[in-house]
């Protein structure tokens, strides 16, 4: 078997105990829990009923966007004022105006959840600048 | 042997793999029970592709994503 899963069970804390114990000089290692929050929350969207706000960012830059989730669960995704770079890449003709700058960024395949929808238009937006 | 912290997107749950070289995205979300999603480093990077090695590409400790598919587009551009 190639992949093992490792579960997220934390060490116990007599183990992690002795184990700082073993490394002369320094103080005892303060674990760290990570935090596990989806995508979208870590980005600092925020969540009013069914409509997020937030912002997709990038290494090039951020742009304003909002998701709509339907009754049904198909979400709607816009970005405002896109830049000159996203207006000549491949997916323009994805962005349909709706108005105040506003745009529906059209899926083909929708993802199936807010994070991974968000994820997917981050790389639109780095494709646009490469 | 790496060790990879897997963040699934839409939970932000952390699934913690082992994989030895050769081991390829097929071969993690297949383990991990999420065959409907993709892998990649971040939403910065592109996707592995299914059969694609993913040893030699992530470091030992790396966090990388698993995000469900999605494409922007429509028929006419896609």
């Amino acid at each position: 078997m190639r992949v093992r899963e490792l579960g997220t069970r934390p060490a116990p804390v007599t183990m992690r105990e002795i184990l700082s114990q073993l490394v002369r000089g320094h103080g005892p290692a303060i674990f760290v829990r990570r935090r596990e929050i989806p995508y979208w929350q870590e980005r600092r969207w925020t969540r009013n009923g069914r409509t997020y706000t937030g912002s997709y960012q990038t290494p090039h830059a951020a742009f304003q966007g909002r998701i709509e989730e339907g009754w049904s669960g198909h979400l709607d995704f816009f970005l405002r004022h896109p830049s000159r770079e996203i207006e000549q890449g491949g997916h323009w003709s994805c962005f349909v105006p709706r108005g105040d700058g506003w745009y529906l960024v059209h899926m083909a395949r929708r993802p199936k959840d807010v994070s991974s929808g968000i994820m997917t238009i981050e790389r639109l937006i780095t494709e646009a600048y490469r | 042997m790496k060790k990879l912290s897997v963040v699934v997107a839409g939970t932000g749950q952390i699934r913690d793999v082992e994989i030895q070289p050769g081991t390829t995205a097929g071969d993690i979300l297949h383990q991990l029970n999420l065959s409907d999603y993709l892998l990649s480093r971040g939403p910065n990077e592109p996707f592995f592709a299914n059969a694609e090695s993913v040893y030699d590409k992530v470091k030992d400790g790396e966090k990388i994503f698993a995000s469900t598919k999605a494409e922007v587009g429509i028929a006419v551009c896609a």
